[in-house]
């Protein structure tokens, strides 16, 4: 498992990390502090040891004299039978006695009293604990000083260190036992609404899109009203999907019973003049209603979320001349005045060819139906627009946002299909454009302009 | 310390001290041929072939394939010579306790790996590393003859009221070792000391009585056998046993209020050349038959806590209680090395031993 891709490991790591660290300090700490005990304990042997030999040392024929107390060397040598040194040297330095000539101490004389010193030393291959007494000879013919060394091995500290930090281990390892199950238990406690969020959203049928209700501590409230908001906009998003279903098949079923009807009535007829008059009204209705069904199509197509076309480098102009191109014989024949406002300079913006024609398409058809004579298209810079004129009717500034909706209708006529306007949108949102209905510089009319983000250099 | 002339002395004498098997210093016990290749061995020890012989040959049957050089040195003989060839020699063996436990104490012992160490005495071990093997009590033996002036003694209390009241009669008829000439009897001198304040008046009873300072347990025996002394006083037991049992003059007594006991002590050299074969060698002397070919044909004492009966320390044990004193294996023994300790501890064994005939001079000029 990768810590970092779990909360839980996440949690664990922190919050292990420190807890190891503190607990590599303890070890090192009670060692330490077990190693100062155990030499504490032991070198009052040592003080006892040079205190018993200090007390024998004599001033006899002029000159250092010791009786060796054979109980100062046993109390140096203890349970753990250590290995035991000691000698007499004189304020000279001069080695009196003693079974081995243990090396002289750097430290200071204490201020007042006896000097005594510990340190450990190693010698002739042997880790020794040595301790130095420092004194005087307490005789009324001679002050002599003199010092007395003592060393031993360090089998018995070394043993007693171990069982301290045995014990102090113990301890420790008992506390990181249950500070590791407290851990455990804390990280799994405050992770447990997350499962209990997550069982609650897998438990939902996938078809509800009620919000959740379900009681969160804060952090995971703030998820919980996130989550409630998208399932809102998803709400929102469905009804909008299912009154769009709803008005396309109304809107289809309209036309197809239309062809129905007028078939069946032709069908009662003997005339052929009768039928052919059917027939193309059959014919034209059914073109309508395909027509309809490609908008329908492509309004869904650019409607999905998910559907992002490529953009390419397009000169707008380009586009406007195409457009007319397109649509001039038609409009010439309806004796509709299609013209174009090109600028000199190419102006190029990131756009669908075909979407924008597709736009201008709907744009110009939109114009004709609502009986406009003259349509003007033309594209206009800083920042870069594409618009389109007519002097139809216009649309009254309170219905300018309604239009846009799918199926609705400027007017009620039965010919338009109420989708020009939302699928010029939805293009408009594919580009990053925006859409916006105004009126004409005539004074009536409707200006539709299409205002591109930026333009390409 | 001590002049050349009085260490010659020394040698010379302790060389004498095994009248019973002076003659031959040197003890082989090839190996045999079919064992495959031969595993040297080689131990110096202060201990007398008669006595080692049976310790060595069991050893031998035992392990046929090691070839054995025993070698049978004076305690100061033994002490130089491994100082001077750390590493010649494999197992090391002396009655000189201090030595041998200075020797360990700085470092000179490898610890050994038995299991048997485990089940040996305590008290008669020191950090695995050296091992008391024998045990060894320190009698008195008196000349039948001493029946015709009074009771013989049991104990030393019995022994001062003797010397104190037949002063006239023993004089010049008792024997002891001289402390000064004589390692072992400095370590009883210095042990006694430490038992009993009343030693010194022991010492000077001795004196009063003008005994005869002599430097070995040999040198005593001689004299008491010859009739020449009624009294020896601190030999060693395992010495004087054979002799005692071959002379029906002689008899043997072990101090009943308080005895020494001497041990020899075995250790294996850090730097020696076969320390598994020498590890061998001192597991078997702590091994049940070891200890039994000890106390069955040797009069050295087996210290085996199992063994009982004739020649082990468990015998005695029952018979004298805790009147036995070995003298435990502890840093105390470095004390007896201490060169001011010695000094101080002669001048005043030496001022005791004269204090009665101080005495009687001082009479005298009264």
């Amino acid at each position: 498992m990768n810590p970092a891709g779990s909360l839980y490991g996440r949690l664990l790591a922190w919050l292990t990390l420190p807890l190891l660290t503190l607990g590599a300090l303890l070890l090192l700490q009670a060692w330490l502090e077990a190693r100062a005990t155990a030499d504490r304990a032991y070198d009052r042997l040592l003080d006892a040891a040079t205190l018993a030999i200090a007390e024998q040392v004599q001033w006899q024929d002029e000159r250092l004299w010791l009786d060796l107390p054979p109980a100062a060397l046993e109390m140096l040598a203890g349970d753990a039978q250590e290995r035991v040194f000691y000698s007499l040297v004189d304020q000279q330095g001069r080695h009196i006695t003693g079974n081995a000539r243990l090396p002289a101490h750097p430290g200071e004389n204490a201020s007042s009293g006896d000097t005594l010193l510990y340190r450990d030393i190693e010698w002739r291959g042997m880790a020794l604990r040595q301790g130095i007494r420092r004194t005087r000879l307490e005789d009324w013919r001679s002050g002599e000083r003199f010092e007395v060394r003592v060393a031993h091995t360090r089998e018995g500290r070394n043993a007693l260190r171990l069982e301290l930090l045995r014990s102090n281990l113990a301890g420790i390892l008992a506390m990181g036992a249950l500070a590791v199950a407290t851990l455990l238990l804390a990280v799994r406690a405050a992770l447990k609404p997350l499962t209990r969020l997550r069982h609650a959203i897998r438990a939902r049928d996938p078809r509800t899109l009620t919000s959740l209700d379900l009681d969160l501590p804060r952090e995971l409230a703030e998820l919980r009203e996130a989550l409630n908001e998208l399932l809102a906009r998803m709400r929102r998003v469905r009804a909008n999907q299912e009154r769009f279903i709803g008005d396309a098949s109304h809107q289809l079923r309209t036309p197809l019973a239309g062809i129905s009807a007028r078939a069946e009535l032709a069908l009662r007829r003997q005339e052929p003049e009768e039928w052919r008059a059917a027939l193309e009204t059959v014919h034209s209705t059914s073109e309508r209603t395909a027509r309809l069904a490609m908008q329908l199509l492509s309004l869904t197509r650019l409607d999905n979320p998910e559907y992002r076309p490529e953009l390419h480098p397009l000169d707008l102009n380009h586009c406007v001349r195409q457009a007319v191109r397109d649509h001039w014989v038609a409009c010439h024949q309806a004796s509709i005045d299609l013209g174009a406002d090109c600028l000199a300079a190419p102006l190029r913006v990131a756009a669908s060819e075909w979407q924008l024609q597709e736009a201008l398409a709907n744009l110009i058809d939109n114009s004709r139906r609502y009986g406009a004579r003259r349509i003007t298209l033309g594209v206009l810079s800083a920042p870069p627009r594409l618009f389109v004129e007519d002097d139809g009717p216009g649309i009254p500034a309170e219905r300018r946002l309604l239009v846009l909706r799918p199926f609705h209708r400027g007017r009620d006529d039965g010919e338009g299909s109420g989708l020009g306007l939302a699928i010029v949108d939805g293009i408009a949102r594919n580009h990053g454009a925006r859409l916006s209905l105004g009126e004409s510089g005539s004074g009536h009319g409707l200006r539709v302009e299409l205002r591109f983000p930026e333009a390409l250099t | 310390m001590k002049p050349p002339l009085a260490r010659l002395a020394l040698l010379g004498a302790l060389c004498l001290l095994p009248t019973l098997a002076c003659a031959e210093q040197l003890l082989r016990l090839p190996a045999d041929t079919d064992a495959g290749a031969a595993r040297p061995l080689v131990i110096h020890a202060a201990l007398d072939l008669p006595q080692a012989r049976p310790l060595l040959e069991a050893f031998h049957r035992r392990h046929p394939g090691i070839d054995l050089t025993y070698r049978n040195l004076t305690t100061l003989e033994l002490h130089e010579r491994f100082l001077a060839h750390p590493d010649e020699v494999d197992v090391l063996i002396s009655s000189a306790m201090p030595w041998q436990f200075a020797l360990a104490n700085e470092g000179h012992a490898r610890p050994l790996d038995s299991p048997r160490l485990e089940a040996w005495p305590a008290w008669a071990r020191w950090r695995d590393e050296l091992v008391a093997f024998t045990f060894e009590p320190i009698v008195m033996v008196i000349h039948r003859e001493l029946a015709a002036i009074a009771k013989p003694p049991r104990n030393h209390a019995e022994l001062l009221a003797l010397l104190n009241t037949h002063r006239q009669a023993l004089a010049g008829r008792v024997a002891s070792y001289d402390p000064v000439r004589s390692g072992a009897g400095y370590a009883y001198a210095m042990e006694e000391s430490r038992l009993s304040p009343r030693y010194w008046d022991l010492v000077a009873a001795l004196g009063g009585v003008e005994a005869e300072l002599v430097e070995t347990t040999g040198a005593m025996l001689d004299g008491l056998k010859e009739g020449r002394f009624l009294i020896g006083y601190n030999l060693l037991g395992s010495y004087a046993a054979p002799i005692v049992a071959a002379a029906p003059d002689l008899e043997m007594i072990i101090p009943d209020d308080y005895a020494l006991v001497s041990q020899r002590l075995a250790f294996v050299p850090r730097r020696a050349p076969n320390p598994e074969d020498a590890g061998l060698f001192m597991d078997f002397l702590i091994s049940m038959e070891g200890q039994r070919t000890l106390a069955e044909e040797t009069s050295l004492g087996a210290i085996h806590p199992a063994l009982t009966g004739p020649g082990t320390a468990t015998e005695l044990r029952e018979r004298l209680g805790d009147a036995l004193r070995p003298p435990g294996l502890g840093p105390s023994l470095l004390a007896g090395l201490d060169r001011l300790k010695r000094q101080a501890l002669l001048a005043r064994w030496q001022r005791e031993f004269r204090r009665s005939l101080a005495d009687a001079e001082r009479d005298a000029l009264d």
